[in-house]
């Protein structure tokens, strides 16, 4: 379901590239001769955006504390008691459970996907056929593109595909979700992969929908937006939010009901994000920017009557003005 | 993936034999359910069949890795909290928030496991404290060229570990 993996090389160019980058403060001189190192194969890009990625899960920056308990470990005596008890276990699962756990990490995983997005992050990307593809925040695809087919797999999150034009009868545009099988023609469409539901909005062309156990094809027009899951596929009258929008960088409510526009704002944010009950109600009508998520939030007073409760930066609840 | 029922009846020939096992290794009832629930839970997960000749040493293999697991997570949770003690108020997350940070130190702890620990310490303090190469070779008394070799190595490391399926 992949695309061929990057050789070892490869990587190790992209991990250079990083950390001279990180080094020089990202000079611009760098910047460019790395970008040039990218466009020259399709496996060097791979090789970057997996090592990108890589690097910023790795960031304990992010973590408060982190770096002190981690340091913590290192110096203690507790690494090597540890040692001591795992002998008593019997050795031989050490080797063994590095790897079994590192397997373990996360079933589905921005961990091991050919492109991921991380949190209030946002990227384009060509494949290899022309096509554009957007993802939004918190997502991850594999990509399968082959002589047989051109495959994205929506593991998580949110793409928006614009289809190349150049046309191909014998490989048809196709994303994967939990849900169906999407077939996109001559289209412009965004697919969301949500809790045992996908969501498809198609905003030019045609999109298909294909469904494992169900023969029928349903076709979805221009203008379209449709919601799958296992009970079937059902057109929706109206969308309170614009689902395209997020690829401008914008969230644009219709009407939304406060605690659904909240749960989208946790998509972009780290941390807890919530209201109380007694205004979950409250509807919002606007268009609001999403490169700042805690300012976006900062507007929420001055149109609803509500406040906003920020215990750490980590926490927040909306409630209603006292 | 094993079939339930292979699953189903290892669960009813040794679960109670396992518990004692686990409980043998933890001194703790609690701990020790709770980790044999996951130890069948895992094989449920497993994509290749069970090997049912030496089901209890097969089962041993698991609930060990187990242990291991939970140890080492107990080990990082003291120290996560003991770190928090000494931030300051303002920053400290709170309850729900230290849980997912948790999680996720916990996988990078993981994936740097297997590093030698001059390696790590290198890293480290390029990641968590975000020094340059040049400071951490000061502050670690080797070259700059080392370094830069060590937190290259830590990368490809971890980068082997979480690509490996893909490989």
């Amino acid at each position: 379901m992949t695309v061929v993996a990057p050789s070892a090389k490869a990587v190790k160019q992209a991990i250079q590239w990083l950390l001279r980058l990180r080094e020089s403060g990202s000079s611009p001189a760098l910047l460019q001769q790395c970008e040039q190192w990218r466009s020259t194969r399709h496996e060097h890009e791979l090789a970057w955006q997996r090592v990108i990625h890589l690097h910023q899960d790795l960031d304990l920056r992010t973590i408060p504390g982190a770096g002190v308990a981690l340091h913590t470990l290192e110096t203690s005596q507790r690494r090597l008691h540890r040692r001591q008890a795992l002998k008593l276990l019997g050795g031989v699962a050490l080797v063994g459970s590095a790897t079994w756990l590192a397997r373990d990490l996360d079933s589905v995983s921005a961990w091991a996907s050919d492109y991921a997005t991380a949190t209030g992050e946002r990227r384009r990307l060509h494949l290899p056929d022309g096509s554009l593809m957007q993802l939004n925040t918190r997502s991850a695809v594999d990509l399968a593109f082959d002589q047989q087919q051109r495959l994205v797999h929506l593991k998580q999150g949110e793409l928006m595909l614009t289809c190349s034009e150049a046309q191909d009868q014998t490989r048809p545009l196709l994303v994967q979700t939990q849900e169906a099988l999407l077939e996109g023609l001559n289209a412009r469409f965004v697919v969301r992969q949500d809790i045992a539901c996908t969501r498809v909005s198609v905003s030019q062309g045609k999109v298909a929908i294909h469904r494992p156990g169900n023969g029928q094809v349903q076709w979805i027009d221009s203008g379209q937006h449709w919601r799958l899951d296992a009970s079937g596929a059902q057109r929706l009258d109206r969308v309170d939010m614009d689902p395209t929008a997020w690829s401008e960088g914008l969230i644009v409510t219709r009407d939304m009901r406060l605690h659904d526009f909240l749960a989208q704002v946790s998509r972009y944010r780290h941390g807890y994000l919530a209201c109380s009950d007694d205004i979950a109600h409250l509807r919002l009508s606007g268009v609001f920017r999403l490169d700042d998520p805690e300012q976006l939030l900062q507007l929420l007073p001055k149109t609803l009557p509500v406040r906003l409760r920020q215990r750490t930066r980590w926490w927040t609840r909306v409630e209603h003005m006292a | 993936m094993p079939s339930n029922d292979s699953v189903q009846t290892l669960y009813s020939d040794h679960h109670g034999w396992l518990h004692a096992w686990l409980r043998s290794k933890l001194g703790n009832a609690a701990d020790a359910a709770d980790l044999a629930q996951d130890t069948f839970v895992r094989l449920l997960q497993r994509r290749e069949q069970v090997q049912l000749n030496t089901p209890r040493a097969f089962l041993r293999t698991v609930a060990r890795g187990l242990v291991i697991d939970h140890w080492r997570r107990e080990e990082l949770h003291r120290a996560y909290l003991e770190a928090l003690a000494h931030l300051p108020e303002t920053q400290a997350p709170s309850a729900e928030t230290r849980e997912v940070l948790l999680e996720l130190l916990e996988r990078i702890a993981r994936m740097l496991e297997g590093l030698k620990p001059k390696v790590r310490r290198a890293f480290l303090l390029a990641q968590c404290d975000g020094l340059k190469h040049q400071a951490i070779a000061e502050q670690m008394g080797i070259s700059v060229r080392t370094v830069e070799r060590y937190i290259a190595d830590a990368l490809y490391h971890c980068y082997l570990l979480r690509f490996e399926d893909e490989r």
